[in-house]
């Protein structure tokens, strides 16, 4: 009976934005083969590159941070090497960590190419340091015998410098090239005075695309190999580099090359998409709002008599806990009058705040008594509030099925503080005194160790907490290691005291008490947020924290102040302190941009006593992808920091929603530094307050509006 | 030995928790991870459908079947009310919680399909979208919480009437297509229209980028 025929192509369906095919080079970045181009990924993308050829191992981590510009973090390994580099006397394989930044300087137009700057390596020992300037332009081509079908050409030619510039040189406009100072303390500062010195070198090459699927490239490469042949690691017969690649599916792209006339080489570059989930998330159907009988045909049901009834506020609450729980959400307290009534809920289920707004309005929608008009729904964390939303019923009514009821709703919605609790309030039952308890597997990793580059320990942690009243929290965790190598990782000296480089020390323990702790978190005013610590807050410190948050709902701004002291912990992570004990703090400054930036300046004393600041940049999708960097600058010396110079590194966060497609609070995340030295160590805190209470606030509610329904 | 058991008993125990906490990290991607690992229920045979069956049912029922996924479900009234404009907008929903949500047999939200649509706007007078030639808005969530804005011209076209049969039953109806072209690419709905009962008896409309097409055809009526 169908008419399934008469469907239109299933390839003209309308689709949400693809991943479109990446063609990324032997160094992750957007370009030929082992060259750039000019191009860019579209914005906010998170790729992954491995590349393979003979004696060199890529593996690289690149993000779109803005249209126009892309940062890269790469872990590579030359093996097979014989003899004296900058670095000394190598024998064997040399594992090194590269930041690169390219930044597009025009856009390409219909005449215009586009053109990109590139610095690779740009703060390290300077074997992979490269700068280039490279322009694209893309053209259309004919195919044979396929009128109407046409393929790309992607021509790029650019001009190089360091690695890029050690083949074919045409002089060196900008002065020689400094010899990169190496020793203890190298790496990490960056290498201005290298930058765009030295032999500037012509390379170039074309991509051809016939369709979705394959792509053909050809590139004359500039890099001249010059350390890698001296040491026995590569052979360079040709200038020339030809290589095929194939999409396999939307978002892994593998390639094969031919390469310097000598060699094999392989690549498979894989899409993350952050906007694009694995699985697209389903939440289960909420309850219809039910809209209340018309106030002329039935005035009874207005009637606000039951509020001189004292069981009532008692009886709603018995009605709406249940409703609330369905969706994942717990009743703490219940305030209810006339016209208006005040929720506060935990928020079990929900990465997106709004989409809990959401279903608490439908739950009070649904069984309020009809003279109540005004809900103020707030999400409570930890006995904390974070803020309130108020929400019209009448416009819950109204716009359910609007043609546009996300933001026919957002633009009714009101944010506001969440107002001290009133006597009113009924609490939610058997919630105080609680308690909660989990065993589950946990993986903790240690990266980068010159031996092994990856070191990981698995076991069991059997967590547990209890709530004796709201804001109160005493919480542990015990873990059994059942296997793992990160006991076995390479200890190294410090000049300063070690608060971070005893890692190996603490490794050495199967059975470990990671964290237990008491807490109090409360509102001491409008606006602000507190919290006090007490007890064995991580594996390496125990000891008190106290910190206050300045953070009104509507303002992208939040000021803070944190401060501490902390005792170093045996390395058995029992209940034993080590002598080293020191006062830590910081005064830190958080601001929400536009487009998910948000930014964060940290000025204080760290737990090596050293004074400085950090900075971290943070961009947050709305589906909870965050990908960030942060670097620490304070009084210590390079040379007495040790290698890396100083502290930095790269976090990124994918939200278990993201996998599953079912809607989760909890998210993977990793933070990656090149090296972790005593410099610039931060206290690590459990139930910090700005990362509790910013997505519970404005920007991110009305960001994430499309969720208030769905 | 102690020890080893210890260790033993303690994986097999792993993935448990209590209390009223949300469930850690470690506990849900272990409990997803053990769950995708055990073998999926077979599918429920499904009896032959018959109109002796379907009589003996109380209230309304919608057959859905998801094309690009071949899934098949059984829909009742969750929630049916008229508009400010006197439309009939009927929440059907399904026994595993998924939703969809038609205003005069015209899709306008989903719920739990994922990509879902959040609302959509067309040109209505009475059952079906209205012949000729109108806009029609959807609004979708995607994959990265936003909502995302879908815009066509489309043209309603009465390809005439038509008897339908569903399950042992006929329909007079008047076979309505809407065709729809935008800038993202084209859809065509398809309406069989009883304009005497006042329902569409049958449709094949699209739910959006993730979804694809949904077939309703609704099995009892009970007014």
């Amino acid at each position: 009976m169908f008419a399934t025929g008469l469907s239109p192509a299933a390839a003209e369906e309308p689709g949400f934005s693809r991943i479109p095919p990446p063609s990324l080079n032997f160094y992750g970045s957007v370009g030929l083969i082992d060259m750039p181009s000019a191009e860019m990924t579209y914005d906010g993308n998170v790729a992954t590159t491995a590349s393979y050829f003979r004696n060199h191992l890529r593996t690289t981590l690149t993000f779109q941070a803005t249209p126009w510009l892309s940062a890269s973090f790469r872990y590579n390994g030359t093996s097979n090497l014989q003899g004296l580099t900058a670095l000394g006397f190598v024998s064997g394989t040399l594992w090194d960590r590269n930041f690169d930044v390219r930044v597009r300087l025009l856009k390409e137009g219909r005449y215009m190419p586009g053109i990109t700057v590139g610095l690779q390596d740009l703060a390290g020992t300077g074997r992979e340091s490269a700068e280039y300037i490279v322009a694209t332009k893309t053209f259309a081509t004919p195919l044979p015998g396929r009128p109407g079908k046409s393929g790309t050409l992607k021509v790029s030619a650019g001009l190089g410098w360091g690695r890029l510039g050690s083949s074919g040189s045409i002089g060196s406009p900008f002065g020689a090239r400094p010899a990169p100072i190496v020793g203890i303390g190298s790496g990490g500062t960056f290498s201005t005075d290298q930058w765009f010195r030295g032999p500037v070198a012509p390379f170039g090459g074309i991509e051809w695309t016939p369709n979705e699927r394959w792509g053909l490239k050809l590139e004359y490469s500039s890099d001249a190999y010059a350390e890698d042949v001296r040491l026995g690691a590569f052979e360079r017969n040709s200038s020339l580099n030809f290589g095929v690649e194939y999409q396999a599916t939307e978002r892994t792209r593998l390639g094969a090359y031919y390469l310097y006339g000598s060699t094999l080489g392989v690549t498979a570059q894989i899409q993350l998409g952050p906007n694009h989930p694995v699985t697209p998330m389903r939440v289960t159907a909420p309850l219809t709002i039910q809209p209340r009988p018309s106030r002329v045909s039935n005035p009874a049901a207005w009637s606000t008599e039951w509020t001189t009834n004292r069981d009532v506020p008692l009886q709603l609450r018995d009605i709406l806990d249940p409703l609330l729980r369905q969706d994942g959400l717990v009743l703490e307290t219940l305030d209810v009058a006339a016209n208006t009534a005040e929720l506060r809920y935990r928020n079990l289920r929900y990465r997106s705040r709004i989409n809990a707004t959401g279903r608490a309005a439908r739950a009070m929608a649904s069984i309020m008594p009809a003279s109540v008009e005004q809900f103020r729904l707030i999400e409570v964390s930890g006995g904390m509030a974070l803020s309130a939303v108020v929400v019209n019923r009448s416009d819950l009514e109204r716009l359910e099925f609007n043609r546009d009821p996300a933001t026919a709703i957002e633009a009714r919605l009101g944010y506001q503080d969440a107002p001290p609790l009133t006597e009113n309030a009924v609490y939610g039952e058997g919630l105080y005194p609680g308690y909660s308890w989990s065993l589950a597997p946990y993986v903790s990793q240690s990266y980068f160790d010159p031996e092994v580059p990856f070191r990981f320990d698995v076991g069991l942690e059997l967590r547990g907490s209890y709530q004796p009243a709201p804001g109160w929290v005493i919480a542990g965790a015990i873990r059994q290691r059942i296997w793992g190598n990160i006991a076995d990782g390479q200890r190294s000296g410090s000049a300063l005291p070690p608060v971070r480089t005893g890692a190996v020390d603490y490794a050495q323990y199967g059975t470990t008490m990671p964290n237990l702790f008491a807490a109090y978190q409360w509102r001491p005013a409008l606006d602000f947020y507190g919290r006090v610590t007490v007890g064995y807050l991580e594996p390496m410190f125990g000891g008190v924290s106290a910190e206050l948050l300045w953070k009104p709902v509507n303002s992208r701004l939040g000021l803070g102040v944190e401060a501490n002291w902390a005792r170093q912990r045996d390395f058995d992570q029992r209940f034993g302190f080590q002598n080293y004990d020191v006062l830590t703090g910081h005064a830190s400054a958080y601001y929400e941009f536009d487009n998910g930036f948000i930014g964060q300046v940290d000025v204080g004393r760290y737990l090596a006593g050293d004074v400085g600041a950090t900075f971290t940049l943070d961009r947050e999708f709305d589906n909870g992808w965050l990908v960030g960097g942060f670097f620490t600058l304070t009084d210590v010396s390079a040379s007495d920091f040790g290698e890396g110079s100083f502290d930095k590194g790269i976090r990124i966060r994918i939200p278990v929603s993201w996998f599953l497609g079912t809607p989760s609070r909890q998210a993977a995340g990793t933070t990656i530094r090149p090296i972790t030295r005593d410099g610039g160590a931060r206290l690590s805190v459990p139930g910090r307050l700005y990362p509790q209470i910013r997505a519970a606030h404005r920007r991110a509610l009305s960001a994430q509006k499309a969720r208030f329904w769905n | 030995m102690i020890r080893a058991a210890f260790i033993i008993a303690l994986v097999l125990m792993a993935g448990c928790s209590g209390g009223q906490d949300r469930p850690n990290f470690n506990l849900e991607v272990y409990n997803a991870v053990r769950n995708a690992a055990q073998p999926k229920a077979a599918a429920v045979e499904r009896p032959p459908l018959t109109r002796a069956v379907l009589d003996t049912l109380e209230g309304s029922f919608t057959e859905a079947v998801l094309e690009r996924f071949d899934q098949l479900a059984y829909l009742f009234v969750e929630a049916e009310r008229r508009d400010t404009s006197g439309r009939r907008i009927i929440v059907w929903r399904s026994e595993d919680n998924v939703s969809v949500t038609l205003r005069n047999g015209v899709l306008v939200s989903t719920h739990a399909l994922g990509g879902d649509l959040i609302g959509a706007g067309i040109d209505q007078t009475g059952i079906g979208p209205a012949v000729g030639q109108h806009v029609r808005v959807m609004r979708f969530v995607d994959g990265g919480n936003r909502q995302v804005t879908m815009q066509f011209q489309c043209e309603v076209t009465d390809r005439g009437s038509t008897t339908i049969t569903i399950i042992e039953r006929a329909h007079p109806t008047r076979h309505v297509v809407e065709d729809c072209s935008g800038d993202v690419g084209q859809i065509r709905n398809e309406y069989w229209i009883d304009t005497r009962a006042g329902l569409a008896w049958q449709s094949r409309q699209w739910a959006g980028p993730e979804v694809g097409y949904i077939r309703f055809r609704r099995l009892t009526h009970n007014q």
